[in-house]
């Protein structure tokens, strides 16, 4: 059995895996200061409750990214024998059920809003002596809001792709969209101060169908993981090549009649079995070490995998 | 949008249903309920303090007041469906009519304290000590959630020792506040939901006008 658990990442990954840490930590920083300045100008605007939820609602990636890059690392132990890799998408399906849930409540709400003809009040506050519309603090709060994350998520997207991180992605994904949601709670804000009520409910029903996309996207993709769907790449857009390589590679062995190869991804490392029909049974526990090495040594996110020998490679995956 | 935001900043907000412009010159048409010292009604219309603000404000908005009286629950409704432009009546900030109508920025906090006559002795704790309250009003039932002495009065101002009244009182009565405040309550005013140029003109002129209502509060008369 290989000792993967103190096997995470490569040197050169693991610097790319602090930076994403840091990252993640300046995002959480970033948008609590967000939601408490969106909170101190919330009043009675949809669009500005929706919007505030959403932001809400975008701290639990970064947190389960967090959490998840401490608890993974965690050696294996007997109560846990295959280790703590899925910690992470289990922490990921709670977030993106929690996105899908409060999607599909606050369009309903959004809805209610726009149906019911409720028109949003927004008044003045005196904060400097003088009187001002409250609006302006909001969309100066919305402002605020709309530049960094697309920054945050930008920066993110690098990582994501090279450690091979879903969370992360999905993370950075939702981020580089939150100026949309920003300028939506604007416009919204905007249609208040211009007397166009309805503009409001609008912007709330759109910011609320994006929350409810991220959250729905984010399911699938976290189901399937833990349905052990064939690896895919990190941006979902298509199957992840490494099993076919390791395929390939394991036929270049003069011993190996026929080999099939079945992964699954646990966090970003592939975990699976190496199923190969020898051409003749010398020396078996030598070339199941040579077989391992040559499939770990092939990609870094090789994790633990088994090689067993078989008849036939239908009686195996 | 920037070319929105500064194009529209003049006129911003602006009323979904034109309630400013209507009342401008016009007539403003204002609920009220009464509440003393905020609203009294009487055989020559209505008076007290919020009545000589909305009147102050018509004429700041060239309109004329035209009183609709009723009860709290009529008026708000008929707030609600924008018969009326302003109800007024002691309403407070934690009114359960928000959301169906909208209230102002509170203009005016007031507490509900227990105050002693004046040259008593000032108790540190009001547990144990007896404390007068006028029966059937919300102070006694506060006061009853206390470890005071209550004791249930017909006027609180013909009561002798401690009593827990509404703390612009407290000078008229010649009592002296101990400090220990029972409750303390926002005043707001009731305006039409997103009727934002209205509201803003409300608020701007209850705003300029903080001095001059506790002036007219430090005339009432118990």
């Amino acid at each position: 059995m290989t000792n993967s658990d103190a096997f995470e990442f490569p040197p050169d990954k693991e610097r790319i895996h602090r930076r994403a840490v840091m990252l993640e930590w300046i995002t959480l920083a970033y948008m609590v200061s967000a939601i408490l300045v969106i909170y101190v100008v919330l009043g009675s605007s949809q669009a500005m409750k929706t919007a505030w939820v959403e932001d809400i609602l975008s701290l639990f990636p970064p947190t389960a990214f967090l959490v998840a890059s401490r608890v993974r690392r965690r050696p294996r132990n007997n109560e846990f024998p295959y280790g703590y890799h899925r910690a992470v998408s289990i922490a990921f399906l709670v977030a993106a059920l929690s996105l899908l849930i409060m999607g599909v409540l606050l369009f309903y709400d959004s809805l209610t809003v726009l149906i019911a003809a409720e028109h949003a009040s927004i008044g003045v506050v005196q904060p400097f002596g003088e009187p001002v519309w409250l609006g302006w603090f909001m969309i100066a709060a919305l402002v605020y809001t709309t530049i960094p994350p697309v920054l945050l998520g930008r920066a993110k997207m690098g990582p994501a792709r090279a450690l091979h991180d879903k969370v992360l992605y999905a993370d950075a994904k939702m981020n580089k969209a939150d100026w949309l949601t920003a300028v939506a709670a604007m416009v919204g804000v905007i249609g208040i101060g211009a007397g166009l009520w309805w503009l409001d409910a609008v912007a709330a029903l759109v910011i609320s169908g994006d929350i409810m996309k991220d959250g729905a996207v984010n399911v699938r993709a976290v189901v399937k993981d833990l349905m052990d769907t064939a690896p895919t790449r990190v941006d979902h857009s298509g199957t992840e090549a490494l099993p076919a390589r390791i395929e390939t590679e394991m036929r270049k062995f003069d011993w190996v009649s026929d080999v099939r190869v079945r992964m699954r991804e646990e966090g970003h490392i592939f975990y699976g079995e190496i199923y190969i029909v020898p051409r003749d049974e010398r020396n078996l526990v030598a070339r199941t070490e040579q077989a391992r090495t040559k499939a770990e040594n092939l990609d870094w996110r090789v994790g633990d995998i088994v090689v067993t020998f078989v008849t036939d490679v239908a009686k195996g995956a | 949008m920037a070319l929105l935001v500064t194009a529209g900043a003049c006129d911003f907000p602006r009323d979904p249903e034109g309630t400013l412009d209507r009342v401008r010159g016009g007539v403003l048409r204002a609920g009220v309920t009464a509440s003393p010292p905020w609203t009294l009604l009487g055989p020559a219309g209505p008076h007290g303090i919020e009545v000589t603000l909305v009147e102050q404000l018509a004429a700041e908005t060239d309109a004329t007041v035209q009183w609709v009286e009723g009860s709290e629950e009529s008026l708000l409704a008929a707030l609600e469906l924008r018969e009326l432009d302003l109800v007024v009546g002691g309403l407070t900030s934690t009114n359960p009519w928000a959301g169906k109508v909208t209230f102002t920025h509170p203009y005016l906090t007031t507490a509900a304290v227990v105050a002693v006559p004046q040259g008593a002795e000032v108790p540190q704790d009001i547990a144990g000590v007896e404390v007068a309250a006028e029966a059937g009003t919300e102070i006694a039932g506060l006061l009853e959630k206390t470890d005071a002495r209550v004791r249930i009065v017909d006027d609180v101002g013909d009561a002798s020792g401690a009593a827990a009244v509404d703390n612009y009182l407290v000078d008229d009565l010649d009592l002296v506040d101990t400090g220990v405040r029972l409750a303390e309550r926002d005043h707001v005013w009731a305006v039409p939901s997103g009727e934002n140029a209205w509201l803003t003109h409300v608020e701007r002129f209850l705003l300029a006008r903080e001095e001059e209502i506790q002036n007219l509060l430090d005339e009432v008369a118990p």
